[in-house]
């Protein structure tokens, strides 16, 4: 691959990206860098969120189901097997395989409906995966979970920040090349009109459901990090308030864009963290999710594109316009 | 036998319960093809403000009227503020619906308190019948004539009545009903409320039967009325009564003979309902 061909905006993505590795030196408290480790694994939440939402225009209430099984399953994993490395390689394979197999049946299932069917029965299925969670109590632990230890070397808060950075930034450009990829380009097709790629021959429900295995694997890795990083593990991981804040994630950064998602779980964690410090003040931020859903029925109605979407559409119109342009002159 | 009488009739008023809040749904699904996640919302609302005002003034009859009102209110301002800006776009309708229920869900613990409630029934539906040696808990008996009762009431009005008439066609072809110069926005307002009454009423008979309220409940119960709405058929009002008495009955027996599957049962149902008959055992195309 030349060097020259890398498009300008893939350099400040990396440039950013280093940067990010020098913060917790200069960001020494454990709490802050607590919060930015969050950031970096909802970030990668919402990223996956943003191949349904996004790209493929599918929407998926019970996302949460993928993030609780990689959970669980590094959770399962780390406390019956020693506490190694190895272990945790372990851990990781069997969430990817586990959220693939999962997100497979009920992408083959469902896939076919119409968005409204997807929405309900995702939900209804992320409800059942915590019914389960909190009934099977000889794996789970039921509702109050369970701590495990974790290998040595991740038990050192830089080193997991590098981890979530890591997988953060290989996650980002995996899924920015996957969405430039034709590939990406059949599911944007998708979203934009499904009956005409239909019609052009391209088998949507085949596309709709890689779209959502995709979605479903990066989704559990978040999982698996979520849970290093709380050491820890409840039937939290499968609640339907993860959902939403992920979708306010997703919506509030902008749809669609990759970088949105990240910028929005950036926003909304420290939100929630500064809105919930101050419930001492008032006890009307302890019910900061009103204003969450506030904002969120005022954005999905006058920034559907959100923040990224709209600096977008703002300035950089000729892009689009370009875009039109070739596409008459392909016409003729 | 008793026993499997039993099971049956609290069956049948799980069932009742569920078919109000998902007749609503699928009506308006039919109606306007928004599918309202705010329903629960509404359904908790109803439920509050009915046990409210029911050991305010000691009064069941109050209680119910008071619940019914609530929704029919609540219903309008939904359809003015949150789903009118949206008509047409499926996507952004499901989203605002969403965080709408969250709305209505918190402001439920802002105003009565974010604890669970105990409520109890009237003195008059307290208690039950002996026939033979079968006992049949009046309360139950009670949901399940307010729920036929409903479903008779609704039915007779959709099948015989120029409104029903209005209603119907507009399931059927919107555009062609609105170009015949009636106003459909008005029909799908009443629609509307009268939906959200319905998911009110079911909220506050709900509460009674349980005998605890909390906020968290709509979103679990609605789950069950979307699980209708696709067995039953989207946009199909027999459908869903058929279907929520099928969950109901499956969802009592199951609680009873294995308990972990209650709801993996539904499920299930749902499942193969689906890969057999997508469009719901009662719906068209």
């Amino acid at each position: 691959m030349n060097i020259r061909n890398v498009e300008k905006s893939t350099w400040i993505f990396i440039i950013i990206g280093l940067l990010l590795f020098i913060v917790p030196f200069i960001i020494t408290g454990r709490s802050m860098q607590f919060i930015i480790i969050q950031i970096f694994i909802f970030a990668i939440f919402a990223m996956s969120y943003d191949i349904l939402l996004g790209f493929t225009g599918i929407i998926s209430f019970g996302h949460v189901m993928f993030f609780g099984i990689g959970a669980y399953s590094t959770a399962i994993v780390m406390d019956r097997m020693d506490a190694t490395v190895l272990s945790f390689f372990v851990a990781i394979l069997v969430a990817v395989v586990i959220a693939s197999i999962v997100s497979f049946i009920v992408g083959a299932l469902t896939l076919r409906l119409k968005s409204h069917f997807y929405a309900m029965l995702t939900l209804a299925l992320a409800g059942l995966f915590l019914v389960a969670a909190e009934k099977w109590r000889s794996l789970t632990g039921g509702n109050d979970g369970f701590t495990f230890r974790l290998p040595e070397i991740l038990r050192d808060s830089h080193h997991l920040y590098v981890l979530c950075l890591v997988s953060l930034v290989l996650l980002f450009f995996g899924l920015r090349r996957f969405t430039k990829s034709p590939f990406g380009r059949v599911l944007m097709a998708i979203r934009e009109n499904e009956a005409r790629t239909e019609s052009l021959g391209y088998k949507v429900l085949h596309y709709k459901v890689i779209a959502s295995v995709a979605a479903g694997v990066v989704a559990s890795i978040a999982g698996v990090l979520y849970a290093l990083s709380l050491r820890f593990v409840n039937t939290g991981v499968f609640a339907t308030d993860l959902t939403i804040d992920v979708l306010l994630m997703t919506i509030i950064g902008g749809v669609g864009t990759l970088v949105g998602p990240i910028l929005g779980a950036g926003l909304v964690e420290l939100a929630h963290h500064w809105l919930s410090g101050l419930s001492d003040v008032h006890w009307i931020f302890e019910r900061w999710i009103i204003l969450y859903g506030t904002v969120y029925i005022l954005v999905v109605i006058f920034f559907p594109l959100g923040i990224i979407g709209t600096l977008q559409s703002k300035f950089m119109n000729r892009s689009i316009k370009g875009l039109r342009n070739s596409r008459k002159t392909v016409g003729k | 036998m008793d026993l499997i009488i039993g099971l049956t009739v609290n069956g049948l008023a799980t069932g009742m319960l569920i078919f109000l809040l998902a007749a609503g749904l699928t009506l308006i699904f039919g109606l306007m093809s928004v599918l309202n996640f705010a329903h629960g919302g509404l359904f908790i609302w109803g439920a509050y403000t009915g046990v409210w005002s029911f050991q305010m003034t000691g009064s069941f009859i109050v209680g119910i009227i008071i619940a019914i009102i609530t929704g029919l209110l609540l219903g309008l301002v939904t359809e003015r503020l949150i789903i009118r800006p949206v008509y047409g776009n499926h996507i952004q309708q499901i989203l605002i619906t969403l965080g709408f229920m969250l709305v209505l869900q918190e402001f439920i613990k802002v105003v009565f308190g974010p604890d669970q409630k105990a409520v109890f029934p009237p003195e008059i539906l307290q208690g039950s019948f002996l026939v033979g040696d079968i006992v049949l808990i009046k309360y139950r008996l009670f949901i399940i004539a307010v729920g036929l009762l409903i479903f008779i009431v609704s039915s007779f009005i959709l099948k015989r009545t120029r409104v029903g008439l209005i209603v119907r066609a507009g399931v059927m072809n919107k555009e062609m009903v609105q170009s015949l110069g009636i106003n459909i926005k008005l029909v799908f307002m009443l629609v509307f409320m009268v939906g959200s009454g319905m998911a009110a009423l079911s909220g506050i008979l709900h509460a009674v039967y349980s005998g605890v309220i909390y906020a968290e409940m709509g979103l679990e119960f609605s789950i069950l009325a979307f699980i209708v709405v696709v067995i039953g058929g989207m946009g199909s009002f027999s459908g869903s009564l058929f279907a929520a008495i099928l969950v109901g009955l499956a969802q009592a027996f199951m609680a009873y003979y294995v308990p972990a599957l209650s709801l993996a049962v539904n499920m299930l149902l749902m499942t193969v309902v689906l890969i057999f008959r997508p469009q719901g055992l009662f719906g068209k195309g």
